[in-house]
């Protein structure tokens, strides 16, 4: 079924390649767990695109980075073509809403997801030191570690924020490749089932855990970077000298400010698409800090981020006549 | 070693008898826990709960594991170069006399204990060849890194988790490599041998253990053996630096390496060889700490000049820098040391998966394909 879905998407890359200024998908790098995005300028680099559970990256970012995107773009160029998953799309709808992207210069390519690979839970079963390859069999992944063929049941592997996946369709898009997917999740409390979990928790104990666990960052700011609606990039406050709004030290105080600037900056625009998690070298649950602020937007305002184009986003607006909060 | 920071006599093999000693796997604790008393120790470990999250090189404290079951997640340089760190304490003191005249008391107290890294590895052990260059070998020499540098002693293993990202070998190095080195651990079945390779060094074993018997030394002889065979990666530095200058203004070379680059400080914080600094006093009120803290050359404010231009405005400037500075600008100021321990931190935690090997072994072709 993947080796179809990769089929149909090679085919329908060079049909529309002709047409775009270049394609960004997901192609297979040095560790079998993990995709590296790719950008596709010419046909005979089309089969390098891959698709399957190992497509983790959050490829809409790229849109607003140089240089896969000059900024301003010209006139005359012509539309960028995009894979997305469910959640990726989000972002895209996101970045659309916050007018960095306009609507005609993506041509997306809608991959309904079945969830992605976390590599650390992998590493839970097999040190990943002996990871040789990983296919997918049905519902299993197949790990060659160069013993016995090790059966992962998918689920079991699965990317925390894709336990609770709403959308694994996307919500925009121009063509889609393979069939729809099945949302693990069709109501609040089970994509927020994380957050319930951490609110029940005394105050005490969250502070704790929060401390305990940001205290590991390294401020790298791979969170932020690989974050698709982290637009300020090189204006992040968190690092400008003037002014200055944060030592550069690496105590918690400075981890824990960075930390929930970031989501205080993501409220009713974080997507959950959990790339700040993922990409985290210190294994830090980051995303749950926005999805917080996820649970209290749709709760209080009604609202979930990146799912229709010509919204406003309750933060970016004003409305005298809120009765909500 | 070729540092020169470490004065300390080697020993002469034959000349004296190695020391050696066998610690059986249930005894590790004991032994750290009385190495600790001798001097401050050092140890892979968990930084996070289930055994296969972050690690990296932690005080020891009695009861602490030490995770020798794979390279660490964070490399060993913050031991010598910690992330942040006081360089002076300064306060201003207002003249009572002469108001608004002020005086400035300046405190550069420091102080490096002997200390010990139990369970380091060969790539980050090399890696302190680089830095060792930069800090304590002139023309600028950091005493705060020379210091640190003189009083910590390292042990480590003989390395057999080698993984396909690894590539020491590529770079001068090896998983049995014990160049630096002042202890060198083998894992046997049933415990470690632990061998002394310098005079300093003999002292921090005693009364730790008994010689290994005639069949775990010669277990621990086949595996280093074996490991000082083992050929780990394949990519040709050969010619590296000149190449590199050749593929400089190549901008399409860039765009198809490194367009994926998230322009994070990964690479650069997990790397034992990256050293750059910033330097920044952070001051309240009157009194302040003039603090160096680790820079990345990823980030946009790391080449931002005060006029405001930035000559490395984009990830494309910061990356070909990065691999430049590793395998151009240090080889060819440094008689050919590269800048690189081989030790695939970079490649395990990119969030997108770049692979300095490809960027690197692909410098020397001259076609743009990827």
């Amino acid at each position: 079924m993947l080796e179809n879905d990769r089929n149909q998407l090679h085919k329908l890359v060079e049909e529309a390649l002709p047409e775009l200024d270049m394609m960004i998908g997901w192609a297979e790098s040095c560790d079998p767990l993990q995709t590296t995005p790719v950008f596709i300028r010419d046909a005979k680099s089309i089969s390098k695109l891959t698709l399957g559970p190992f497509c983790s990256q959050n490829l809409a970012g790229y849109l607003v980075k140089p240089p896969a995107l000059d900024a301003p773009p010209k006139p005359d160029a012509k539309p960028i073509g995009i894979c997305v998953k469910g959640c990726d799309s989000r972002s895209l709808v996101a970045l659309i809403q916050e007018k960095f992207i306009t609507r005609d210069r993506v041509r997306i390519f809608g991959i309904p997801c079945r969830g992605t690979v976390d590599f650390r839970k992998v590493a839970q079963r097999v040190p990943l030191a002996n990871v040789k390859s990983a296919t997918m069999e049905g519902d299993s992944l197949v790990i060659d570690d160069s013993g016995t063929p090790l059966r992962l049941d998918l689920e079991e592997v699965l990317a925390r924020k894709c336990l609770g996946c709403r959308y694994p369709n996307p919500v925009i898009q121009d063509v889609v490749i393979g069939q729809e997917a099945k949302p693990r999740s069709s109501s609040l409390a089970a994509t927020y089932r994380d957050v319930a979990a951490m609110d029940a928790k005394p105050l005490e104990e969250r502070l704790a855990f929060w401390q305990s666990e940001l205290d590991r960052c390294i401020r790298c700011y791979a969170c932020r970077n690989a974050c698709p609606l982290c637009v300020c990039q090189d204006r992040c406050i968190v690092e400008t000298r003037e002014p200055r709004w944060l030592t550069q030290r690496v105590g918690i105080p400075e981890k824990f400010l960075f930390h929930f600037i970031h989501a205080m900056h993501l409220a009713g625009r974080c997507t959950g698409c959990g790339e700040c998690e993922r990409v985290c070298p210190m294994d830090i649950p980051v995303t749950l800090i926005k999805e917080k602020l996820n649970k209290i937007m749709e709760e209080m305002l009604g609202y979930s981020a990146g799912l229709d184009p010509e919204a406003v986003p309750p933060l970016l607006t004003f409305n005298p006549g809120e009765t909500e909060i | 070693m070729k540092s020169g920071v470490n004065k300390r006599p080697e020993l002469k093999r034959g000349n004296l008898m190695a020391v050696k000693i066998f610690i059986a796997a249930d005894r590790l604790d004991s032994v750290l826990e009385k190495l600790a008393t001798k001097i401050d120790l050092w140890i892979p470990a968990l930084l996070k709960g289930d055994k296969s999250g972050p690690t990296g090189f932690v005080p020891y404290e009695v009861g602490k594991a030490p995770a020798f079951d794979r390279q660490t997640t964070l490399p060993l340089k913050k031991v010598l170069l910690p992330q942040e760190e006081t360089l002076l304490r300064f306060e201003y003191k207002k003249d009572p006399e002469g108001a608004p005249k002020t005086t400035i008391a300046l405190d550069d107290h420091r102080e490096a204990r002997p200390t010990l890294v139990f369970g380091a590895r060969s790539c980050d052990v090399r890696a302190l060849t680089t830095l060792d260059r930069v800090f304590a070998n002139g023309p600028y020499v950091d005493p705060y890194y020379v210091e640190r540098r003189k009083n910590t002693f390292f042990a480590t293993l003989v390395c057999k988790e080698n993984d396909v990202k690894c590539f020491c070998s590529s770079v001068g190095g090896g998983p049995a490599d014990m160049e630096g080195s002042h202890l060198k651990i083998v894992q046997v079945d049933d415990g470690y041998v632990v061998e002394a390779l310098t005079a300093e060094a003999q002292s921090l074993l005693d009364g730790l253990g008994d010689a290994p018997d005639a069949a775990r030394d010669a277990k621990a002889a086949e595996m280093v053996k074996e490991a000082s065979g083992r050929r780990v990666g394949d990519v040709d530095t050969q010619g590296c630096a000149e190449a590199f200058r050749n593929r400089f203004p190549q901008t399409d070379y860039w765009v198809q390496m490194v367009s994926q680059c998230l322009s994070c400080g990964v690479c650069t914080y997990v790397c034992p060889t990256c050293y750059c600094f910033s330097i920044t006093d952070e001051v309240e009120n009157l009194k302040g700490e003039r603090l160096r803290s680790w820079d990345s050359c990823m980030f946009y404010h790391y080449t931002l000049e005060a006029s405001g231009h930035n000559p490395r405005p984009t990830k494309l400037e910061r990356y070909r820098n990065r691999v430049g500075h590793k395998f151009s600008y240090i080889p060819e100021k440094y008689e050919g040391l590269l800048g690189c321990c081989g030790c695939g931190r970079c490649i395990r935690s990119c969030p997108v998966s770049i692979d300095i090997r490809q960027v690197v072994g692909h410098l020397k072709e001259n076609t743009n394909e990827q």
